[in-house]
């Protein structure tokens, strides 16, 4: 596609993030900082779903264990520096996807959409089980380390600070997944998904890249899961339970699966959503639950889907693969 | 020490719901390729139907155990007609989407009408007292469950191998449009297997209500517990569900007692174990 304009589209919503503590609410300011988490986890999660067209119920094991494992470094090892925190939960989860993945990819469609399941299922149990440890029902509290920089160090107990952070790393997170999607592996994970006899007669091996794919996006649903921990400064039970796949699974779908940029714009309607119905009535998750309902039912495309007929018509742009389905428009 | 005998009847009687739910499930599987995530949330509608049928009619249980499954057929069928088979033509990832959805809506609406805390099913008369058996006094209900698990089992197996509707619905998955051209609607005995996999989870949780109590957490509890019986016997095997959920009864029964911390951990790790060695379960085909 058109990567000068899209190159130039990142670099404008960068420069907009830029000045958004200028404009914002201190209220805002926080919800926006959990969007954009948000919309790295969510983004991970399309890469399974929209790409390779794998459903997982399990993605939150992978955001929840990057949570714990922040948090468990900080409260135990004193004077622990902001970005050894991340790291421990990012490469914990990477070594999770790994394991996981190699004993779950041999199975697929529903019967790893199960396991997947029963593993997330698995982690919640040990997790509410292991009290010592996760602090079970009731949860850890840790204090933001500060970040230091070498020759200084930025104090992270601000709220700006730290959304400019999440800002910068989340941020390029999300851009490196958008990166990928457009490297030769990120391309192999999607023709895979069309035509797997194909790809294996040309000679790739698909059991690997499916397995380098279900370790990657565990470890970036790993740095978003320790960045949630970040911003909350609390982790518990509730991040690593099958409601927050479902959180992650309402986001990218709403938003659209289709699309890279999909999800990122379902983090962003239902954080709102949750924010603005959770304050009307109690009964929001309902709300969501035929919002969903209602679009894999007559708008399978989600929410970009929407976005994309409506361009089509005002601007008369013609999609070459429009009509044919998602994220064949990257390749 | 009689804690064995009842630490092993207790396992019987939990084997013999999670049948209840799973044969629902495998079936539906077996037969539709569909795996139903909403059909814990059917079960857990039973108990609910069920809670509300005997707070009206006082204790009227076999009154609930007839209706909840008659309602819970009529739910089954009107989802298949008019959701399911609508997504059907998308894909699996679609169909499981919708079921999932369907749960998730299904629970919150329970939340809403029942509200988010326990209820207790007291069950009176013959059934809610206890028995003499095996030398322990043991309460009727448990062993009532286990009964109703081989009835249930028997008759299943009956109309699937030795009756004309079972050849059909046998035909039907092998090769679903010949069998349509031979003049069978084929749509239709899909809605009916559908529908009878809801009726099932209905039933279960009609039985459930006075074992276990009837709370909105219980669908995901039992769901996870079922998803295992199905990895473990096989997935749409009808004789790998009997046999993994008696294995998994007694699991989770003797795990409570050896060893309480781990006991959640023990089912996953049986389920891992199964996986690694025989990935297609204890009596799947192989894929």
């Amino acid at each position: 596609m058109k990567q000068k304009n899209t190159s130039f589209i990142i670099i404008a919503l960068f420069l907009a993030g830029a000045f958004m503590p200028l404009i914002l609410k201190q209220y805002h300011l926080n919800m926006l900082t959990e969007i954009i988490i948000f919309a790295l986890f969510a983004v991970s999660y399309n890469l399974l779903l929209g790409y390779a067209g794998l459903l997982s119920f399990g993605h939150a094991m992978f955001f929840g264990l990057g949570a714990f494992m922040t948090a468990v470094a900080i409260i135990h090892i004193p004077g622990l520096a902001l970005w050894n925190a991340i790291l421990i939960g990012v490469v914990t989860t990477i070594i999770a996807g790994f394991v996981i993945g190699s004993l779950l990819l041999r199975h697929k469609g529903a019967y790893f959409a199960l396991l997947t399941l029963a593993f997330n299922a698995l982690f919640y149990a040990v997790a509410t089980k292991w009290h010592s440890v996760t602090g079970g029902d009731d949860g850890l509290s840790i204090t933001r380390p500060d970040l230091s920089l070498g020759f200084t160090s930025i104090s992270m107990a601000s709220l700006t600070h730290f959304y400019y952070l999440t800002l910068i790393i989340v941020g390029a997170a999300i851009v490196f997944c958008w990166y990928f999607t457009h490297t030769a592996m990120g391309k192999t994970v999607l023709l895979m998904r069309e035509n797997e006899e194909r790809m294996k007669f040309l000679g790739y091996n698909t059991n690997i890249s499916r397995l380098l794919l279900f370790t990657f996006t565990g470890a970036v649903a790993g740095l978003a899961g320790s960045f949630y921990t970040l911003h909350f400064q609390f982790v518990s039970i509730s991040a690593i339970s099958v409601d927050m796949t479902t959180a992650v699974l309402l986001m990218a779908f709403v938003g659209g699966t289709k699309t890279f940029w999909g999800p990122i714009l379902g983090a962003f309607v239902y954080i709102i959503l949750q924010n603005y119905l959770s304050n009307i009535t109690d009964r929001w998750p309902l709300f969501m639950g035929f919002i969903f309902v209602s679009m894999v039912l007559f708008i399978p495309g989600g929410l970009s889907e929407v976005i994309m007929n409506i361009r089509q018509r005002l601007f008369g742009k013609k999609d070459n693969n429009g009509g044919k389905s998602a994220a064949s428009e990257e390749v | 020490m009689n804690e064995i005998p009842v630490f092993f009847l207790h396992g019987l009687a939990y084997a013999g719901l999670l049948f209840l739910v799973s044969a629902g499930l495998t079936l539906v599987f077996g037969m539709m390729n569909v795996l139903n995530f909403a059909h814990a949330a059917m079960y857990m509608l039973g108990a609910y139907f069920s809670y509300s049928i005997m707070m009206h009619f006082t204790g009227q249980f076999w009154l609930s155990l007839m209706v909840c499954p008659a309602i819970l057929f009529i739910i089954g069928a009107l989802i298949e007609r008019f959701l399911l088979r609508r997504v059907h033509k998308f894909g699996h990832v679609q169909e499981l989407l919708l079921t999932f959805g369907l749960a998730y809506i299904i629970t919150e609406l329970v939340k809403w009408y029942w509200g988010n805390y326990p209820l207790a099913v007291n069950i009176g008369g013959f059934l809610g007292s206890t028995i003499q058996i095996i030398g322990i006094t043991y309460p009727v209900y448990r062993i009532f469950i286990f009964l109703c698990a081989i009835f249930v089992g028997t008759v299943m197996a009956l109309i699937l191998y030795k009756t004309r509707l079972g050849i059909i619905l046998r035909a039907a998955v092998n090769d679903s449009e010949m069998t349509n051209t031979l003049g069978v609607n084929v749509p239709l005995v899909f809605m009916g297997v559908f529908a009878f996999g809801a009726a099932l989870s209905g039933f279960a949780g009609v039985i459930a209500g006075p074992l276990l109590s009837t709370f909105p957490g219980m669908a995901q509890e039992i769901l996870l517990d079922a998803f295992v019986v199905i990895v473990v016997g096989g997935f749409g095997s009808l004789g790998g569900a009997v046999v993994a959920s008696l294995l998994i009864g007694q699991l989770q029964s003797f795990g409570v007692l050896l060893f309480p911390k781990l006991s959640i951990a023990l089912v996953y790790l049986l389920m891992a174990v199964v996986l690694i060695i025989k990935p297609s379960g204890l009596f799947g085909e192989e894929q």
